[in-house]
């Protein structure tokens, strides 16, 4: 199995799975359309050209860097012509965006060698310019981390950290706990639903199938770790327990 | 195909100020680098952009201007539904009468044209193509024209402002358009603390013993050296527009815009327009890249050096980091800087005032997009 592995960091990420109207939701880790998306604006693809193999990759990501939720207050209004030729602002209904902040995600995506070569490719050259969800989020700093002959599973719990130095410095532990989230395999039991398949994009008919999703935690080095792990702390053991 | 990203980089101090608040009324902030940033969003400087570009962009330099507007249309229902051909003309006549431009009777064996001239993005005409060869199959094509709200698809006054902006509001003519531009959430290079200003006011009318304020209240702000980030994709706006001299004029005057406007939030308290201490303009051929990644150590200013001399070595340090791992080698840069702090600036681009940066980047768009052609 082949895999593409992809950075998304920024001050600002927004994943939404359930947005509607006004309140624009975000989940706290990257959702399967949002990223298909991205590397479908890679490629090239408009938004109502069809998505070819890419919703069949196996996806997963895992969270490096939390970051913390954040609410954006926005207003809007419309200008009209009036008939003796001045401009009158309506007010549109105010919006509530949310954001991810200050987060580092690693995203990753797993298919047949070419597929993916070819995502790793798009993603150092795109189409069209990347963005975290949203518009207003570019990434900071590069994307694309490469291909590598693994499973999903096995890139998720081997490729290294890549929060950012300060947030490794401050961890301290030379190994660190990381949740996953990933697509699950069809014999695996237990699971999540989401609608997070992307089928169109088409503005006018946006259609997303359901997926399963694994949860879990992954163990990692810490490049930047100084401190052995501690023992377990067990307050009953004192108490002779 | 050569691709063109003009990348725009912007270091600009704002004095006590609340440009961008949110419902409670404070300036509204971000968390990056583990510390609290002040934040402008991108629909706020993205509106004062816009608007300064209305009054900027003058449209009757707007590149080919033609009063073969029914011509044109032809061509394009004729591409799309050969079928039509026969027709194409006539329908293409009905749907120019239809968004309600004159249209002069044709001459022997001339196709109609327009009563003045008419610029209308390649949009727009792949919009009323779509239009006509909808109306088609109808018994009334006047009618059916009618209904599709052509003078809609054709709104001659936003077509430049939608390629480069996007729609702001979705209605059915610009729902498949992806502007052209994208514009970063202004963040400050430095942690930033909110503080609150405690004003009362006296009533005016007071008789001398009343002695109390007439009201009390808080004013919240805070002072900033923010990076503003925003990109041009060229190829997407040429895809939009269809002219060379419109994308260039396009370009211009959206670099003039974004460095010189500022969301108008609380200005008169706080009289805090300023113009940005450096520009930083750099083409690119295979992707565009923000620098944010520069000021994610946040910059902290010392007794020798300031913040913006700071955020501007971090801003040349991580560009030209960019560079070298990732052979990123822009195809050209200017810089327009103010002061001593800025001077490392330099090394990014050659220095010239705005006025030339924004001639020069316009003759590299117009020749990078006639090479396209």
């Amino acid at each position: 199995m082949t895999v593409v592995a992809l950075r998304l960091a920024g001050p600002l990420q927004a994943w939404g799975s359930r947005s509607r109207f006004v309140r624009r939701e975000t989940e706290k880790a990257p959702t399967k359309s949002g990223v298909i998306g991205m590397v479908a604006a890679a490629k090239g693809l408009r938004r109502t050209d069809s998505l070819g193999e890419l919703p069949d990759l196996r996806f997963g990501v895992r969270i490096d860097q939390p970051g913390q939720l954040l609410r954006d207050f926005q207003t809007a209004q419309r200008p009209k012509k009036e008939k003796d030729g001045t401009t009158s602002w309506s007010s549109l209904p105010l919006s509530q965006r949310y954001y991810v902040s200050d987060a580092v995600f690693l995203a990753v995506l797993e298919g047949e060698r070419g597929l993916v070569e070819g995502i790793d490719e798009a993603v150092r050259g795109p189409e069209f310019p990347l963005y975290l969800g949203r518009r207003s989020c570019p990434p900071a700093g590069p994307v694309a981390l490469g291909v590598y002959d693994r499973g999903l599973e096995e890139a998720l719990a081997s490729l290294p950290w890549v929060a950012s130095t300060r947030s490794q410095r401050r961890h301290r532990a030379n190994t660190v706990r990381l949740a996953t989230v990933r697509d699950a395999h069809p014999d695996e039991a237990e699971g999540e639903l989401v609608q997070d398949i992307p089928v169109s994009f088409d503005p006018n008919r946006r259609q997303h199938a359901w997926r399963t999703i694994t949860r879990g935690t992954v163990e990692i080095d810490n490049p930047h770790g100084t401190a052995e792990k501690g023992e377990e702390h067990d307050p009953m053991a004192s108490l002779g327990g | 195909m050569s691709r063109t990203m003009i990348d725009i980089h912007v270091l600009q101090t704002v004095p006590p100020s609340n440009l961008n608040r949110d419902d409670t009324g404070s300036p509204k902030t971000a968390t990056y680098g583990g510390v609290r940033r002040s934040r402008v969003s991108s629909q706020a400087w993205k509106r004062s952009t816009r608007v300064d570009f209305d009054s900027r962009l003058d449209r009757s330099e707007l590149g080919t201007r033609t009063k073969r507007v029914v011509e044109l249309l032809a061509e394009e229902i004729t591409t799309r539904a050969p079928e039509l051909g026969s027709r194409a003309t006539e329908l293409a006549t009905e749907t120019i009468k239809a968004v309600g431009i004159e249209v002069k009777a044709p001459e022997k064996e001339a196709t109609p044209q327009s009563g003045y001239l008419l610029f209308l993005s390649r949009r727009q005409i792949q919009n009323l193509a779509g239009a006509a060869i909808e109306a088609a199959e109808a018994d009334d094509v006047k009618k059916a024209l009618k209904e599709a709200k052509v003078k809609d698809l054709a709104d001659r006054e936003h077509s430049v402002d939608i390629a480069l902006f996007g729609r702001m509001v979705a209605d059915q003519a610009d729902i498949n358009v992806d502007a052209a531009a994208q514009v970063a959430h202004a963040i400050s290079v430095h942690p930033v603390e909110t503080e609150f200003d405690y004003y009362t006011a006296v009533d005016d009318r007071n008789e001398d013993h009343e002695t109390g304020a007439g009201m009390i209240g808080t004013v919240e702000f805070n002072s900033s050296t923010l990076y503003r980030y925003a990109t041009i994709d060229v190829n997407r706006l040429a895809d939009n527009l269809g002219d060379t001299t419109a994308v260039r004029r396009a370009v211009e005057a959206f670099l003039e815009s974004f460095v010189r406007s500022m969301p108008s939030g609380k200005q008169n308290t706080f009289a805090n327009r300023t113009l940005p201490e450096a520009v930083v303009v750099l083409a690119r051929d295979s992707q565009p890249i923000n620098l944010v990644g520069a000021f994610e150590n946040p910059v902290r200013e010392s007794e020798h050096s300031g913040r913006v001399k700071r955020a501007a070595d971090a801003l040349r340090e991580e560009a030209l980091e960019v560079q070298r791992a990732y052979g990123e080698q822009p195809l050209d840069g200017w810089v327009t800087r103010v002061g001593d702090d800025t001077a490392n600036l330099e090394e990014l681009g050659s220095n010239v005032s705005l006025t030339e940066m924004v001639t020069q980047l316009g003759e590299l768009v117009g020749t990078r997009v006639e090479e396209r052609s």
